[in-house]
């Protein structure tokens, strides 16, 4: 989605707000635009990419302040015209906005002397202020006086001629401030900046920041605030390539390493306990009827996989919805209902408003993300971090495997509490998840063979992915990896359903990637496997037993319990990045796709 | 700014099992990388940008280093695709450096310190190249130097006689004009270019100049060298012991724990053992003078001495790696009395009961089966069972 990127200071402003958006390029954009600030307001935007828009601008540049975006569109076609900043009718005032103005229609009709140039919503704003400013207001009264006109989640940054200020405000869109020696910063995220600095804080709804070279002013309700810093652990060499071709390969090579730090200081294997620092006490998790996860995409494929586990380990119904899906009706009991929101950037727009409406009906609510400070952390009554490192392709990797991890810890944790499993059972998952970083390693040290096989099939006409029980999320997430990075045709069924429909499309030129893992009832899916080789598909399968006769591919899946399936989905993932790296795809920038999708 | 490049795409087949799935600098000693000490002694003399000429098992180390922010360094890979010698490697170099530029070139694998990096990047300016050299007791070896002065006359690569102690010690300051010079020099019969013939012959024709180094440098060649080298740095270094320790384990000094490893109850971790990341060292085991690498688990009452654990292994509970020395075999040479328990590949499973001899190396993802008495080599992927 879009990205937002200012600075104020003595360092090179040009330079640093290029450098932001190049570093927001992995949110999804279609076009990008920059206002710099030296007394007067310079701006540059053009459709398309960061280079291409820096090939625009002047190489070096006087500005004391500037302000950057990367528009994804919603409102209007990506074009020079719509792209961000926009201006006043006079070009004093400059805008970046993330988010949706939702009575922009209503407020042009008010500016009738204005003239508006784009279809954005975001254009109101820079001449809602104009018309403000030139009523004698100040411009931190013009600004709160504008915001307070607009209806809608929205984080904007201005700029104005004649002063080098920036002003920021936010509301139901995240903003990040940051702070250093040489100036301020602000960004739609912390790797907008994080090269720059660690010392961050977040802006909380309502909030209006004004930014000088050395200090930031926060308003909150008219009263200025002292704002809060934290530290952000985020190497900024998490944010590049290392040598890699793409962030995807280089983020599927870090799930070891993001594995063990989710699981970290987290379990207990002498006592088979958990800690997640949750205030979820045993009385409380006793007393509860059912639990409901919501969540989009590849985290809704991690609910489901901890659903299974919910249910088997912990005893308890549990639901999964997909987040934009999610109303609340009669049919549940919602005081005794946990819900979990399962979000990687923790600002997911459809799985907040999920959460919103599953609190105002009287639950508990706890959120489960990547991202400290994220809106979502603010939502929910309790938090728990899946602690997978940034995530920059846009195709989810390691967030998915740190999610299915931390949901699986959060299962022991719940299951213990609810006295539904033994010490000793609890042990043997724990050690069982304990084994899966090494498990994975061997996955990715069998890269060689996996891009052979991917690189044999990548011209079939298209790829159906089937498994059960906790083969059955994997498969679907095994699908959407390759479907979004390859644009192939590819679907994820259950594998008993094959049968009951999705068998008519296989043919010989199909082939079928079935999970045959412990914790996937691989028994009954042989039988699936032989309904589709009378069609003639050739099967690739992920099999913890030693020699699979039956398959026209084989890898091998290391003894893990009830991680095995996790497991089995790295070689998915490496399956479909060698399929889409042969046919050349833009692997971390697929066409249409946003990272952190921020709009309902 | 001078760059450094460090030489770190070879294999180390010397050292299997250990570097079936990682290249030889990166063998932790101290629960770090080989390659990470040499990265922080070119980071410590100031120099900041650093290419890494990788190939074998590239993945390993570009995961690790990614861009070196975190040694705050700039980190550039160079690949190369095959190992054709390290003039070979050198020469994919050209790209990446300026036309007039010199550059500092290290191996990836051999144990420095900055001073060594500083006195070659510093030495007079004169010379068409600049080699550091240093004396150790068995030249023969390495590539011996023989000088004339402050200038190098010839290296000669292992010679079988020698009267000198200096040899190379595998950093250089080079000028664009060796990329000629590899060009030129005679390949070896495996048509392998080694870059010591290059620096040979161009000394033959200009001024090469030598600077002399005798603090630290160790080598690893053999895979009991990787064990004393690691009991070396936990000896000289600070090594942080963070990770779980049960109330009752008793962790010796000169002992390195990483962060997520765990120590269960009555267990004993004695002098010269890192323990990786991730793991777990059973009730009642005892683990002396071993590096056990990440993911690896040691079960209630394991017994391990002088021994090297690969990734991801498990050793099943009371089995018994004695340590001690030992005659070993690698590659058809016989080496004596040499301090070597065991060297297990990874992924490798050992089951409960075995008893494994001195001088034991085990391939990686091989089973051995539970009452098992084991000794010499066994392949990777190979079941033994108790016959």
């Amino acid at each position: 989605m879009c990205g937002i990127i200012g600075y104020i200071g003595t360092g090179d402003v040009l330079g640093i707000v290029q450098q932001g958006l190049q570093n927001l390029e992995y949110r999804g954009y279609d076009s990008a635009g920059i206002a710099l600030n030296n007394g007067s307001l310079s701006v540059y935007k053009r459709e398309g990419d960061v280079e291409t828009l820096r090939s625009a601008c002047p190489t070096d540049s006087t500005a004391t302040s500037a302000i950057g975006h990367t528009r994804w569109s919603t409102h209007g076609p990506p074009t020079d015209v719509n792209a961000h900043p926009h201006t006043s009718c006079d070009g004093d005032v400059a805008v970046v906005h993330n988010g949706i103005i939702e009575n922009y229609e209503t407020l042009q009709a008010e500016l009738s002397t204005h003239t508006f140039r784009s279809d954005t919503d975001t254009e109101v704003i820079p001449h809602l202020i104009e018309a403000r400013l030139a009523a004698g207001e100040s411009p931190l009264q013009a600004i709160e006086s504008t915001t307070e006109q607009l209806a809608g989640s929205f984080a904007f940054v201005v700029t104005i001629a004649g002063d080098e200020r920036l002003f920021a405000v936010r509301k139901d869109s995240p903003l990040v401030v940051g702070h250093s020696e040489d100036g301020q910063y602000l960004g739609s995220d912390v790797p907008a900046f994080v090269e720059h600095t660690k010392t961050v804080s977040y802006l909380e709804d309502g909030d209006i920041a004004v930014l000088s070279p050395n200090k930031v002013e926060v308003y909150r309700n008219g009263r200025l605030i002292d704002l809060e810093r934290t530290t952000v652990d985020w190497e900024a060499s998490a944010a590049e390539k290392g040598g890699y071709e793409h962030y995807m390969r280089k983020e599927i090579h870090e799930q070891p390493t993001a594995l063990r730090q989710t699981i970290s200081g987290r379990i207990d294997t002498e006592a088979g306990s958990v800690d997640l620092e949750l205030d979820l006490d045993a009385s409380y998790l006793q007393s509860l009827e059912a639990i409901q996860i919501v969540a989009c995409g590849t985290s809704y494929y991690a609910g489901e996989y901890a659903a299974r586990l919910l249910e088997s380990l912990a005893e308890i119904q549990t639901t999964v919805t997909v987040a934009s899906e999610y109303t609340t009706t009669g049919s549940q009991d919602t005081w005794n209902t946990l819900t979990i929101a399962v979000t990687q950037s923790g600002e997911t727009a459809d799985t907040l408003s999920a959460l919103r409406t599953a609190a105002s009906a009287g639950g508990k609510t706890l959120a489960v993300t990547n991202t400290l400070g994220s809106t979502v952390t603010r939502v929910a009554d309790e938090s728990c971090f899946i602690r997978a490192g940034p995530e920059i392709g846009v195709a989810a990797t390691k967030t998915f495997v740190s999610q299915v991890a931390t949901l699986a810890l959060l299962s022991v944790y719940i299951a213990r509490q609810r006295e539904t499993l033994t010490p000793g059972k609890a042990t043997s998952h724990l050690e069982a998840l304990r084994s899966v970083p090494g498990a994975i390693q061997q996955v990715l040290d069998a890269e060689a063979r996996i891009t052979a096989v991917a690189e044999e099939y990548a011209e079939s006409d298209a790829f159906f992915f089937i498994g059960r029980h906790l083969g059955y999320p994997v498969s679907l997430e095994g699908a959407l990896k390759l479907k979004e990075i390859s644009y192939d045709h590819a679907e994820g069924f259950p594998a008993g359903e094959l049968k009951h429909g999705p068998l008519a499309l296989v043919t010989e030129n199909t082939p079928v990637l079935a999970v045959l893992t412990d914790g996937a009832q691989p028994e009954k899916t042989h039988n699936n496997i032989k309904e589709v080789q009378a069609r003639g598909a050739p099967v690739i399968g992920c099999s913890s037993l030693n020699d699979d006769r039956l398959l026209d591919e084989q890898f091998a899946v290391p003894d893990v319990g009830l991680f095995e399936p996790l497991v089995a989905n790295v070689y998915w993932q490496l399956f479909a990045y060698h399929v889409a790296a042969s046919k050349g795809r833009p692997i971390d920038k697929p066409r249409n796709l946003a990272k952190s999708v921020t709009v309902e | 700014m001078m760059k450094a490049a460090i030489l770190a795409a070879g294999e180390g087949r010397r050292l299997w099992p250990l570097t079936q799935h990682r290249p030889k600098p990166m063998l932790p000693v101290g629960n770090r990388p080989l390659l990470e000490y040499v990265i922080e002694a070119v980071a410590a003399a100031g120099i900041e940008e650093i290419i890494l000429v990788v190939g074998y098992q590239r993945s390993r180390i570009q995961t690790h280093f990614g861009d070196g922010d975190q040694w705050d360094v700039d980190i550039e890979y160079v690949v190369q695709e095959r190992q054709l010698g390290t003039g070979h490697a050198v020469a994919q170099l050209q790209p990446h450096v300026d036309d007039h530029e010199e550059f500092i070139v290290l191996n990836g694998d051999r144990l420095i310190e900055q001073t060594l990096v500083e006195a070659v990047r510093d030495a007079p300016t004169d010379a068409a190249a600049t080699v550091g050299v240093t004396r150790v007791e068995d030249p023969q070896r390495y590539g011996v130097v023989t000088t004339d002065g402050d200038r190098l006359l010839n290296i000669e690569e292992k010679p079988t006689q020698t009267s000198s102690q200096i040899i190379n010690a595998g950093v250089y300051r080079l000028s664009p004009t060796i990329f000629e010079q590899i060009e030129q020099a005679n390949r070896t019969a495996d048509g392998e270019s080694a870059l010591t013939t290059a620096i040979s012959d161009l000394a033959a024709d200009q001024p090469v100049g030598v600077v002399r180094y005798s603090d630290t440098w160790t080598d690893v060649t053999q895979l009991w060298d990787v064990l004393s080298v690691n009991d070396d740095v936990l000896a000289r270094r600070e090594c942080p012991t963070t990770g779980v320790q049960h109330d009752t384990a008793v962790v010796t000094d000169r002992v390195c724990c990483a962060a997520d490893s765990t120590v269960g109850p009555n267990a004993t971790v004695n002098r010269g053992t890192a323990l990786g990341t991730n793991v777990s060292v059973g009730a009642g085991a005892v683990v002396s003078n071993s590096i056990v690498f990440p993911d690896a688990t040691i079960e209630p009452g394991a017994v391990v001495a002088d021994s090297i654990v690969g990734q991801n292994v498990t050793i099943g509970p009371n089995t018994t790696v004695t340590g001690g020395t030992a005659t070993v075999t690698i590659e058809g040479t016989q080496y004596e009395d040499i301090t070597l328990g065991a060297a297990i590949g990874d992924n490798t499973r050992i089951g409960g009961g075995v008893v494994i001899e001195p001088g034991t190396i085990i391939g990686d993802s091989s089973t051995v089966g539970d009452g098992a008495v084991i000794q010499g080599q066994i392949d990777s992927e190979t079941t033994v069972v108790r016959g």
